[in-house]
């Protein structure tokens, strides 16, 4: 068990230095001698220089364009960047959550009981005592902490706030749920099927769709001299930000929260916590530090509400951070996509038509699904003119970790699609990438999938560069 | 447990647990919360502080272990005058994004050019391949670690 | 044997959300001594946010980078913001800035012109001074004009601002629509050498061409650019969340391998030139569009070098090696 510090002075602190504070020395009544010194603790601050002239590049105008080095490059270098785990507040306690080892079940029963008995146990929280347990971005179709059913591996359940972590974790083992296990769904493909569990019964487990169209696809094929089809797939990645998530809430007298995040989007985060906390948002106050890593995976509440409660039930300041697990199982991913292209070109290259079928492994909760169907759906056919053109994106629950925003909202998977496509047709046609890919390419005033006139349009001159600066026609084998 | 340890250079003291980690050591007893804790099992490299010259995981030793030994961690590193040439680098070039990695990614990169100021860029990523880091793709980094290289053998070839 | 292959893949991507509004709002206010506080909801979370912003404000008021000091990311006292996704915010937070920046300029025109003997409209604000438009001798600093503006006039020099990226809703059946503003392109090319007995792969150097519009601060743009190929190279070969009975496999940084320093190529990084007037300044974005095309374009690059197309990621190195013996094999 971790004990409050007992710094023991040394050799910096000669007798002699030690002042009797009880006595103010402007008044020549001797201290009573019963008193004993007050020990002033020596804690010698960290150096670091205090006035380093600026960087040259900071101070010239005009300042846009300007290789201008970041303030806060500095402080990072220095280690002197405040993140939330680096904060504490006097009287802070810390919190822990236990979460499903089920993938899918209904819970029967939590019985926190004996876990506030625990050595340093000041409070436990379930879902039931939240006064709107639910959130998300597009759907609030998640819980703050599950009290119904767990829909992954990693729902949260009950949570725990000790004196210490190490209580906090020790304590979490003594919390008693009974689940009754239903049955589980994990491949999308499975999970799309009309008999297959359904994870928020009993709605479909396809909770979105899009659809693209432009032209007539079929009669495009129909014209084609070739057409190509291919299935791609993708996997579950997690954003791994070098700081797990971490929060401090703290309560006061006048009934303002005031929350400490690693979020990286304060306001929807304060919509969220005055949601679920049945409260006005002028009585919440959410604060962001440098967050140490963001990547789409900090772009939602998960343990706010639950520290906020937590603090008002203790009246002290709670911290929750992650650990490395937490942040695997329990923060959100990107999406596992299965994506079948069949494109119809000309001798010459020229793409004619072209139809996509997308299907996300939307997860257990749809977070920034939608989005991502969104993105993933409208730039599927890549930055290509294409006459027609047909796309129909699903996102299907399953009952896996959930699938979110992470850097690219499925621009990512169906880029690795329609690349991989583009290359096989050049290889099939005997046409340099470069060239298949100048040929279909983009134009300034090009119209987009979605019919959209196109501007700013740098799609050729970006081929070009690239492949001038890696030799492409000389590593031409 | 008395744990007495010198600590950039300043002796220091504290009453911890057995099982405390020189890492908690360091953050939650001698406020010094540079060295940080992404991973608690040796993995990512954000604990890295330099135990007797050498770059170690502060999460994965015990408080115990660093007794009667030296440890620098990143907040030793600059004095009141100067930065240490690699704090300089890194902000020069814009090394760090986030910042969560860097405190690891210097010390790891000290303990590199103290025993080898001009190492090949090889032997940079050798030596940080112990610190992940997943904002940058390491080639700032890598840049920053060889220019501070070159700054520290040319200052003591004057010196 | 170890075989060598190119690959290239290109992308397209969006700034902002798909239709949904995702305003952002800013305040500039400037010190009496020409200096200013910029005033923004977004929160920095590593990508250089709070210097582009600070950058954008400078700008826009004739004055230096070093010369803004960013306030940012609390409710209570920070104007509110969409936050730091969907590669917005050099775009979207960047034009409210401006917004702010220019409503704070027009007090300090308007305080400066019956000091210059001029119209309001004959002024511009460059190299920290208010100077006449084709007369850059006749100017006061922005330090006198601003001191003047407060404590003389009365009125002190704040600006707000916000923007919200237009688009049209898209229509349900067809998709037809504006669901964005602007969109950046980007090119990567790798190249790799491909382990024929072990499926092993080495992306040895991948050169990329990104168009961001304007990059507010190259230096800033590169690194996003180096950090995306990074973890676009953990996409393509190494990353994978596996399961077992629902159940995470590898949840730990032991198991679940991301790219270190030494597994990363020798990376070549450009910047297209380009403008876009909506922009601030021309600027679009550079977050996300950097990680996309990697993976891609180390496939085609497998492809090229030892023929097989491999059609689901990651491309480890038994998965390689499996698709190299079944072409052998047929």
């Amino acid at each position: 068990m971790a004990t409050k510090t007992k710094e023991v002075l040394e050799s910096k602190v000669k007798d002699s230095e030690i002042e009797d504070l009880t006595a103010p020395d402007n008044l020549k009544v001797p201290a009573k001698p019963a008193l004993k010194p007050v020990v002033v603790p020596v804690d010698k601050p960290v150096v670091y220089p205090l006035d380093l002239p600026e960087s040259e590049i900071r101070l010239r105008t005009p300042a846009v364009g300007q290789r201008a080095s970041r303030p806060d490059g500095r402080l990072h270098g220095l280690g002197q960047t405040q993140y939330i785990d680096d904060m504490t507040f006097p009287h802070m306690i810390f919190a822990k959550i236990l979460r499903s080892e089920h993938a899918h079940a209904k819970i029967l029963s939590i019985d926190t009981s004996e876990a506030e008995t625990m050595p340093g146990v000041l409070a436990t929280l379930t879902g039931a005592e939240i006064p709107v347990n639910s959130f998300g971005p597009t759907l609030q179709d998640q819980p703050v902490l599950a009290n119904e059913i767990v829909r992954h591996a990693g729902d949260g359940v009950a949570a725990v706030a000790a004196l210490t972590e190490q209580q906090a974790s020790d304590a979490l083992s003594k919390i008693k749920v009974k689940y009754k296990p239903l049955p589980a769904v994990f491949d999308p493909l499975e999970a799309i099927k009309d008999d297959a569990p359904k994870v928020h019964a009993p709605r479909s487990n396809i909770y979105a769709s899009k659809t693209i169209k432009k032209g007539d696809v079929e009669k495009a094929l129909k014209k084609s001299d070739q057409v190509f089809h291919k299935q791609f797939k993708t996997q579950m990645v997690e954003h791994v930000p070098l700081e797990p998530h971490s929060s401090v809430a703290m309560w006061d007298a006048n009934g303002r929260v005031t929350i400490y995040s690693s979020l990286g989007r304060i306001t929807l985060g304060r919509d969220d916590l005055a949601r679920t906390l049945g409260k006005p948002m002028n009585k919440i106050r959410l604060v962001g530090t440098i967050v140490g890593g963001n990547f789409g995976g900090k772009n939602e509440i998960t343990t706010e509400p639950i520290l906020a409660i937590l603090s008002k039930k203790t009246g002290r300041p709670v911290k929750g951070t992650f650990t490395r697990g937490d942040e695997f199982i329990s923060s959100t991913t990107r999406h596992p996509f299965v994506m079948d292209y069949t494109t119809g070109v000309k001798k010459d290259g020229q793409i004619l038509g072209r139809k996509i079928r997308l299907v996300l492994d939307g997860g257990s909760y749809c977070s920034w699904t939608s989005t991502t169907l969104g993105k993933g759906g409208i730039l599927a056919a890549g930055p290509y003119d294409i006459a027609n053109l047909l796309v129909e994106a699903h996102a299907v629950y399953t009952n896996k970790t959930t699938t979110g925003a992470m850097r690219g909202f499925g621009a990512p998977q169906v880029c690795f699609a329609y690349e991989s496509h583009m290359d096989d047709m050049a290889h099939a046609l005997g046409i340099d990438p470069l060239e298949m890919r100048l040929r279909n390419a983009f134009n300034e005033g090009s119209v987009s999938p979605t019919g959209q006139l196109l501007q700013s349009v740098a799609i050729k001159e970006s081929l070009q560069q690239a492949a001038e600066r890696f030799g492409w026609k000389e590593s031409t084998k | 447990m008395i744990v007495k340890l010198k600590v950039n250079g300043e002796i220091r003291s504290a009453d911890v647990s057995p099982e405390t980690t020189l890492l908690k050591l360091l953050r939650e007893h001698l406020n010094l919360t540079g060295a940080k804790l992404g991973c608690d099992v040796g993995d990512c490299g954000t604990c890295t502080v330099i135990v007797d010259g050498k770059s170690v995981n502060s999460c994965l030793m015990l408080a115990g272990r660093a007794s009667g030994r030296e440890v620098t961690t990143i907040e030793g590193l600059a004095s009141s005058e100067q930065l240490h040439p690699l704090q300089e680098t890194f902000e020069e070039l814009g090394a760090l994004q986030c910042g969560f990695c860097g405190p690891g990614m210097i010390i790891s990169a000290k303990a590199l050019l103290d025993k080898n100021p001009e190492p090949t860029v090889f032997e940079v990523r050798d030596a940080l391949s112990g610190n992940l880091c997943r904002c940058t793709g390491y080639t700032k980094i890598i840049e920053a670690v060889l220019d501070a290289g070159r700054i520290m053998s040319t200052a003591e070839a004057k010196s | 044997m170890k075989k060598r292959g190119r690959g290239m893949a290109c992308m397209w991507y969006p700034i902002g959300f798909t239709v949904a509004a995702n305003p952002s709002a800013a305040t500039v206010k400037v010190n009496t001594d020409g200096t200013a506080t910029l005033l923004t909801g977004t929160v920095e979370t590593g990508q250089g946010a709070l210097t582009v912003l600070g950058q954008i404000a400078a700008e826009a008021l004739g004055i230096a980078t070093d010369d803004v000091h960013v306030v940012s990311a609390d409710t209570d006292t920070t104007p509110m913001d969409t936050g730091a996704i969907a590669s917005r915010t050099t775009y979207v937070t960047g034009n409210a800035v401006i917004k702010a920046a220019e409503q704070a300029r027009e007090i300090l025109f308007e305080a400066a012109a019956p000091m210059l003997n001029v119209k309001p409209e004959q002024l511009e604000a460059r190299d920290r001074k208010i100077q006449v438009l084709g007369f850059p001798q006749q100017y006061k600093t922005i330090g006198e004009v601003a001191h003047h503006s407060e404590i003389v006039i009365g009125r002190p020099a704040i600006g707000s601002g916000s923007y919200n990226p237009p688009t049209v809703e898209m229509d349900p059946e067809t998709g037809q629509g504006k669901p964005f503003s602007t969109y950046v392109y980007a090119t990567q090319i790798a190249d790799v050498e491909v382990d024929d007995e072990t499926g092993e792969v080495e992306v040895l150097r991948i050169v990329a061409a990104h168009d961001c519009g304007t990059p507010i601060n190259p230096m800033l743009v590169e690194g996003q650019i180096q950090g995306g190929i990074s973890m676009g190279v953990g996409f393509a070969l190494q990353e994978e969340i596996l399961f077992k009975d629902g159940k995470q496999v590898n949840p730990n940084l032991t198991n679940y391998i991301m790219p270190t320093s030494l597994d990363m190529p020798e990376l070549e990084v450009e910047m297209v030139d380009n403008y876009d007037p909506t922009g601030p300044f021309g600027a679009k974005g550079a977050g996300e569009p950097t990680a996309v095309p990697t993976a891609a374009a180390i496939m085609n690059a497998i492809y090229d070098a030892v023929g097989v197309r491999i059609t689901s990621l990651p491309a480890t190195s038994e998965k390689v090696l499996s698709a190299i013996l079944e072409q052998k094999a047929a």
